[in-house]
């Protein structure tokens, strides 16, 4: 294949996708990947939602060779994740969803090492290493060791070694666990930064915002197969008649709680004065509600929006 | 090689970050020489109808055995060390073969057992007057490298394959005291039952103890040749193994 054509091809190829995990102790097996396809394109971030469970993980760990599959296809940059495994690994990067830091060395150090792993020599990494501390706001704990650390410091260590070098594509399991609002946001700048520059970016999430936000493509799976696929636009389609409701009231007439649970709202929280519902209706029931609602107590505030993504993840993940 | 350094590397850092660590490595075989080896010497004398060999001279190999057997077990420790840390699964995505991942770090604990080994030939033939054969010394130097490789990879194999640190502690314990005292570490084999003698001949270790015992005072059991070769299959066999277990180990 022509280095031209190969530029076409999609950073990630996973076809028909299974993996089993056998039983243990008389335990039945687990299907934790039931046929999965679906492909990622180069300088695309692409999401990979799904509850506890679904199989994001043993997707990513098949992804980046640390599991074969039971079966099935996957392929990074046109490389056999089971067959290539070297040239995978020469293509990634990864932020595991555990902690992953040497505890005995520094955080300088931690960086170097990465580095050296992945073909800086010294100087080089060393360089990086400066580099990458300033970007995440590291550099005053440079020589201290990771094991003197706080969680959410070893956590933005491990996100920066993945700045260490420019692999192609990037995986993130939960990249966010631990990060304050602000470095979090300031992350996802860089993530932006780098999908900008061409790096393909793989991340699963449980905080849907995060997606909402990043992702390019999103994928929803539950129970090891894929139940939604497509951009932001796309996937609220599926959920086109929901609707998350705010209404501020000056005082909340009484009783309405009740009446609020006859409508089945999908979420209903009455606070003080507001009440927050998400309500699968047509949009002309919708505002019929609201306009009663207006008329039996003074309403201060009135907010209707369509389906969030947590929303659509919600519909689509509940019944299954 | 670049990942092969890169391991070099990392074991470097994190064993000098423990400086008295990197002491006892490099000086417990002659701690252990000269205390329990000058008390047998003294109190019972050589176990060999030869009175020109001491049991100092004897027990020389015995001890560089020992030494490769403990580093073995102290590496292969390491990895609970690294999987608490999360790094052991981010280290197995990195560009590097499984093979080269392991080979790294028997590299550096090759290289402290040639220290180790080299502090304790030179400082036992200079105090205890141990009469080592400068002419066989690159034997002595290839029986502390397969053995070092040999055992860690051995060792490997269990600490890749038990998830519990208190269980691997206990496969180790029981493996210290059947592969040391059943084997020619402390003893030599010519004077007991035939049954223990059977049992020690089997072991390893007792191939190992042979080499390095003809590598350092030029002592020749009857096997050695097939002793030898034997250790350098243990050793690939073992190799072979590990590496197995290692790209079974995210499973």
């Amino acid at each position: 294949m022509s280095a031209t054509n190969r530029d076409h091809d999609p950073a990630l190829a996973v076809d028909n996708l299974v993996k089993v995990y056998p039983g243990r102790r008389r335990q039945p097996p687990t299907r934790a990947v039931d046929g999965m396809s679906f492909e990622v394109h180069r300088g695309e971030i692409f999401g990979l939602l799904g509850p506890n469970g679904a199989g994001k993980t043993t997707i990513l760990k098949i992804l980046t060779t640390l599991l074969p599959p039971t079966s099935g296809r996957a392929e990074v940059l046109g490389h056999d994740v089971v067959s290539e495994p070297l040239a995978v690994r020469r293509a990634i990067s990864i932020v595991l969803q555990e902690t992953a830091i040497e505890l005995f060395l520094s955080v300088r150090d931690n960086l170097v090492t990465f580095g050296k792993f992945h073909g800086l020599d010294h100087a080089a990494a060393r360089r990086r290493a400066g580099e990458v501390m300033e970007k995440f706001y590291l550099t005053e704990y440079a020589g201290q060791k990771a094991q003197d650390l706080s969680g959410g410091l070893r956590r933005r260590v491990q996100v920066a070694k993945t700045f260490m070098v420019p692999t192609p594509v990037m995986f993130l399991d939960e990249f966010s666990t631990g990060m304050d609002p602000i470095l979090k946001r300031t992350v996802m700048g860089y993530l932006r930064d780098e999908a900008a520059r061409g790096r393909t970016i793989v991340l699963t999430t449980q905080v849907m915002t995060e997606a909402e936000e990043l992702c390019d493509d999103i994928l929803i799976m539950h129970k090891g197969r894929t139940i939604a696929q497509g951009d932001l636009n796309k996937l609220k389609l599926l959920a086109k008649d929901v609707y998350d409701v705010t209404l501020t009231f000056e005082q909340i007439p009484p009783g309405l709680a009740g009446e609020l649970e006859a409508l089945k709202p999908q979420r209903l929280q009455v606070d003080h004065g507001t009440v927050e519902m998400t309500l699968k209706a047509q949009e002309r029931e919708v505002l019929e509600t609201i306009a009663s609602l207006a008329a039996r107590a003074r309403l201060l505030h009135v907010e209707v929006s369509g389906a969030s993504l947590e929303d659509i993840f919600v519909e689509l993940t509940k019944e299954r | 090689m670049r990942g092969l350094e890169a391991i070099l590397y990392r074991e470097a850092k994190i064993r000098f970050t423990n400086f008295a660590w990197i002491v006892w490595d490099a000086f417990y075989p002659l701690g252990y020489l000269l205390v329990f080896g000058v008390g047998i010497d003294y109190a019972l004398g050589s176990p060999l109808r030869d009175p020109n060999i001491s049991y100092n001279d004897f027990f020389l190999g015995g001890v560089l055995a020992m030494a490769s057997f403990g580093i073995a077990i102290n590496t292969a420790w390491g990895f609970f060390l690294d999987r608490d840390n999360g790094i052991f699964f981010e280290m197995l995505t990195y560009p590097l073969s499984r093979a080269e991942y392991l080979g790294g770090k028997v590299c550096f604990n090759v290289l402290l057992a040639i220290v180790q080994a080299t502090v304790t030939v030179g400082m036992s033939a200079l105090i205890l007057g141990v009469k080592v054969k400068p002419a066989l010394l690159p034997w002595l130097l290839l029986g502390v490298i397969l053995g070092t490789a040999g055992w860690f990879f051995f060792f490997a194999i269990f600490a890749l394959r038990i998830r519990r640190n208190d269980v691997f502690n206990s496969v180790t314990s029981i493996f210290y005291f059947v592969f040391l005292f059943a084997s020619s570490i402390f003893y030599p084999l010519d004077p007991l039952p035939r049954w223990f003698r059977s049992v020690a001949l089997l072991n390893p270790i007792t191939w190992q103890v042979d080499l390095l015992r003809y590598a350092s005072i030029g002592l020749r059991t009857e096997h050695l040749v097939a002793e030898s070769l034997a250790f350098a299959g243990f050793a690939l066999v073992a190799f072979y193994f590990g590496v197995r277990t290692l790209n079974r180990a995210s499973s």
